[in-house]
C-alpha cells in the first residue's frame, strides 16, 4: 500500500449478521446489515471521529476493525498489511499495535482481577507468549508508570475494580489498553457512561496522552459536542453506511447531508438564548430497521430534501472537494457545490 | 413572580439503610414549582436529584429507602401525611411521572392501549370503551402514526422514542397540574431526543402544565426549563433562572459543571475545564460544604461549617449555598 501516512485503511467493509428462525433446524431468515460497505483511513497522529445513533454500526465497525467481528466482505489494512490475512499468530503481533478503550469501564475490567494485574495482563500474555521480552520486575515497574501517568495512584494496585469509581476504572481500561505501547487506539464510547465533571477528566488525558506518545484514534462516539472537541476529522454514519465526513470544523460549520444538519440542529446546546432562537429541523420517525430489503438512500423515509432520484438509486460517498465527502443526490453535479 | 405556587417541598430528607451505612440520599431540599414553569433539576449520578422526585410522591421503597423529614405541599395537602389511598388519588391524576427507561417501565405482557386506559378508568371513571378511544386519541396526539392499529401492539413492538411518546400518553391521559420527567430523553438518540422534548414543550405549554424536569444535561436544561435547582451529594447548592446560571452561575461547582462540558465550535486546542475529584460517599460526607475536597476555593470555614442556601440580591429565587456569598447576600 502506497501512503505511508496512513495506518489504517478501511474498504468497502461489510458486517452482516445472520437472523436465524427456528430452533433445531436453524434456518436463515435474513441478514442484519450492520456495516454495510463502509471505507475510510485513518492518517497517523490524527483522530478520526466516528458518530451516529445507536445501531448505525460505528461500534460494528471498530470490532471489525479489530478483528473482533468477521467482516462479510471488505478489507482493513494496518500499516499497508491486510488483516484478513494474517494467520493467528501473526494477528496477535499486529495487535500490539492497535488497542481498544471500552465504553463500559464496569462491565470491560474483570470484578476479580487486581487493577494492577488487568494493566500487567497484556504485558503478562504477551511476555508469556515470548513476544516481547519483559521480566516480572520490569512489568511491574511499567505498571506502576502506566498508573501514574493515567491519574491513578501505584498504591492502588491491589484494589479490585470495584473499589474504584467510574472514572477511576475508564483511567484502568486506559491504562490497560496502553501496557504494549499501541500506535492506534480504538474507543468506542470511552466518555459515555460518565458524568460531565468526569467526563472532561478523561477527554484531557487521552488529549494529553495523544500528544506525548504520539498516538492515532478511532473515536467511536455518539456525543457531537464530545467527538467536534476530540477529533480532527469526522465521519458520520447512518444505517451501516458513512454519509458524509469532513474535519470537524467544516463538518459543524458546513454540514452537507441533511441527516448530519438534523443531527447537529438536534443537540440541546447548553446556551439558553441560542437555544431560544435557533431553528431545529426535527426529524420524523426512526431510523429504519437494518434488516430489511431495501434500495434507495438509506436515509430517504427521514429526508426533508428527499426526491425521486432517492427511492430507487442510493448515493455513494463522493468528494465536494478534497476534504468533504458527502453521500447524498443533492450534491451530485460538481456545479452545485454550496 | 408572583406566580402561584403550585408545589411546595421543604426540608425533605429522604435516607437509604445499607450493609455500610445510612444513605443521605437527600438532605434539606426545599423549593417551589409555579404554576406554568419547567423548573429543572440538574446534577450528576448520585446528587438525590431523582430520589428528590420520587419522594414527592411517596415512590420510594421502603425498606430500605425512607422520608425522614420534609413536606410536600399540593393544595395546601402534606402528600408525605398521606395515606397510600389518599396519594393513589394524585399519583397519575394530578401529578404524573415520565420515568427515564420506557421499556421497564412498561409492562411488557400487556398492550399499549390498555396501559394508557388504566389511569383514565380508574380516575376519570371512563368505560372500557371510551377509554380505549381517548387513548387513541392520545396516540395521535403524540404522533404515533396507523395509531388505531398501533393501539393493538405490545410495548416490545414499538421502538424507544415511541415508548417514550406512551409514557408521555401515559402521564398527560388525566390532564395532570403537575409533570415530573425524570431524565425523559437519556436512554433516547438525539434525533429522537429532539422529538420527545419537542413534544413536551408543546404539550406542557398547551395545557399550562407544571414540569419538573430531571436531568444530567445541560442542554436539555438549556432547551427546556425556566428555572433551575443544581443538586450536588443531596443538597441544592444553587438556584436560578435558566439565563442567570448559563450567563451567571455562582457556586464553583455549577461554573465547573458549565466549564467541563465540551462545546459544539470550542477551540479543541483548548484543554477542558474539569473539576479534579470526584462526588463524595454519601454514607461518610465530609464535614463542612460537601463540594470542599473538590473545590479550589475551599476557604476554612468551609470545613467547618456547611454553608446555608444565601439569597442574592435578597430574590428568594436566586440562591448560592456557598460560603463566598455570605457577603452578597447581607448586602442584598
Amino acid at each position: 500500500m502506497g501512503n505511508p501516512d496512513i495506518l489504517l485503511d478501511v474498504k468497502d467493509l461489510k458486517v452482516h449478521f445472520p437472523i436465524e428462525k427456528g430452533i433445531l433446524l436453524k434456518k436463515n431468515a435474513g441478514w442484519i446489515r450492520a456495516v454495510d460497505g463502509v471505507s475510510f483511513s485513518v492518517r497517523k497522529g490524527e483522530s478520526l471521529g466516528l458518530v451516529g445513533e445507536s445501531g448505525c454500526g460505528k461500534s460494528t465497525t471498530a470490532m471489525a476493525v479489530a478483528q473482533l467481528e468477521a467482516a462479510t466482505a471488505g478489507k482493513v489494512f494496518f500499516e499497508g498489511r491486510d488483516l484478513s490475512l494474517l494467520s493467528s499468530e501473526e494477528l496477535r503481533r499486529a495487535r500490539m499495535n492497535f488497542q481498544i478503550v471500552f465504553q463500559d469501564p464496569y462491565s470491560s475490567l474483570n470484578p476479580r482481577m487486581r487493577a494492577g494485574d488487568l494493566i500487567a495482563e497484556p504485558l503478562r500474555i504477551y511476555a508469556g507468549k515470548k513476544i516481547i521480552s519483559i521480566s516480572e520486575n520490569d512489568i511491574q515497574k511499567k505498571t506502576a508508570s502506566l498508573m501514574d501517568r493515567c491519574g491513578l495512584s501505584p498504591s492502588f494496585a491491589d484494589r479490585y475494580p470495584h473499589e474504584f469509581s467510574g472514572g477511576q476504572r475508564q483511567r484502568i481500561g486506559i491504562a490497560r489498553a496502553l501496557s504494549l505501547g499501541p500506535k492506534l487506539i480504538l474507543a468506542d464510547e470511552p466518555v459515555s457512561a460518565l458524568d460531565v465533571s468526569i467526563q472532561s477528566q478523561i477527554l484531557n488525558l487521552l488529549k494529553d496522552l495523544q500528544q506525548e506518545l504520539d498516538l492515532t484514534f478511532l473515536f467511536i462516539a455518539h456525543d457531537l459536542a464530545v467527538v467536534e472537541y476530540f477529533c480532527s476529522r469526522i465521519a458520520v454514519m447512518y444505517l451501516g453506511q458513512i454519509v458524509e465526513t469532513a474535519d470537524s470544523q467544516t463538518l459543524y460549520q458546513q454540514p452537507m447531508h441533511p441527516y448530519t444538519r438534523a443531527l447537529l440542529s438536534a443537540v440541546p446546546l447548553p446556551d439558553p438564548k441560542s437555544a431560544r432562537t435557533r431553528k431545529r429541523i426535527i426529524l420524523k420517525g426512526d431510523v429504519p430497521s437494518p434488516s430489511a430489503v431495501r434500495s434507495g438512500c438509506p436515509f430517504m423515509e427521514r429526508c426533508p430534501d428527499v426526491m425521486e432520484r432517492c427511492r430507487v438509486e442510493a448515493p455513494v460517498l463522493s468528494d465536494l472537494n478534497e476534504k468533504h465527502q458527502v453521500a447524498c443526490f443533492l450534491y451530485d453535479s460538481p456545479s452545485k457545490q454550496i | 413572580m408572583s406566580k402561584e405556587i403550585i408545589l411546595h417541598i421543604e426540608g425533605l430528607r429522604t435516607e437509604f439503610q445499607t450493609e455500610r451505612g445510612v444513605v443521605q440520599a437527600v438532605n434539606d431540599v426545599s423549593f417551589d414549582l409555579h404554576q406554568g414553569e419547567t423548573l429543572g433539576i440538574v446534577g450528576e449520578s448520585g446528587c438525590g436529584k431523582s430520589v428528590t422526585n420520587f419522594s414527592i410522591l411517596k415512590l420510594v421503597q421502603y425498606p430500605p429507602g425512607r422520608i425522614t423529614d420534609g413536606q410536600v405541599l399540593y393544595n395546601e395537602k402534606n402528600l408525605l401525611e398521606c395515606s397510600d389511598e389518599e396519594i393513589r388519588t394524585i399519583r397519575g391524576k394530578h401529578i404524573a411521572m415520565i420515568f427515564q427507561d420506557p421499556l421497564t417501565s412498561l409492562n411488557p405482557v400487556i398492550k399499549v392501549w390498555v396501559q394508557i386506559a388504566e389511569a383514565l378508568r380508574l380516575h376519570q371513571g371512563m368505560s372500557k370503551k371510551e377509554a380505549k378511544a381517548k387513548a387513541i386519541e392520545l396516540l395521535k396526539l403524540i404522533g404515533i402514526p396507523d395509531a388505531e392499529q398501533r393501539a393493538d401492539n405490545y410495548p416490545h413492538q414499538f421502538s424507544g422514542g415511541m415508548r417514550q411518546r406512551v409514557m408521555i400518553a401515559m402521564a398527560l391521559s388525566c390532564n395532570p397540574d403537575v409533570l415530573i420527567a425524570d431524565e425523559p430523553t437519556t436512554a433516547l438518540d438525539v434525533t429522537i431526543q429532539a422529538q420527545i422534548l419537542e413534544i413536551i414543550k408543546n404539550l406542557s405549554h398547551g395545557r399550562k402544565t407544571s414540569v419538573i424536569m430531571i436531568t444530567h444535561d445541560l442542554g436539555v436544561v438549556a432547551e427546556m426549563c425556566d428555572a433551575v435547582c443544581v443538586m450536588y451529594a443531596g443538597r441544592i447548592v444553587e438556584r436560578a433562572s435558566v439565563d442567570e446560571l448559563f450567563y451567571d452561575p455562582k457556586h464553583p461547582y455549577s461554573i465547573g459543571l458549565l466549564n467541563s462540558i465540551p462545546r459544539i465550535n470550542q477551540d479543541s486546542d483548548e484543554r477542558l475545564h474539569s473539576i479534579s475529584g470526584a462526588p463524595p460517599d454519601l454514607i461518610d460526607l465530609p464535614h463542612g460544604c460537601p463540594f470542599r475536597p473538590r473545590c479550589t476555593q475551599a476557604m476554612d470555614i468551609c470545613a467547618q461549617k456547611s454553608p446555608p442556601e444565601f439569597s442574592i440580591g435578597g430574590n428568594e429565587l436566586r440562591t448560592v449555598a456557598c460560603w463566598l456569598h455570605e457577603k452578597e447576600h447581607s448586602h442584598g
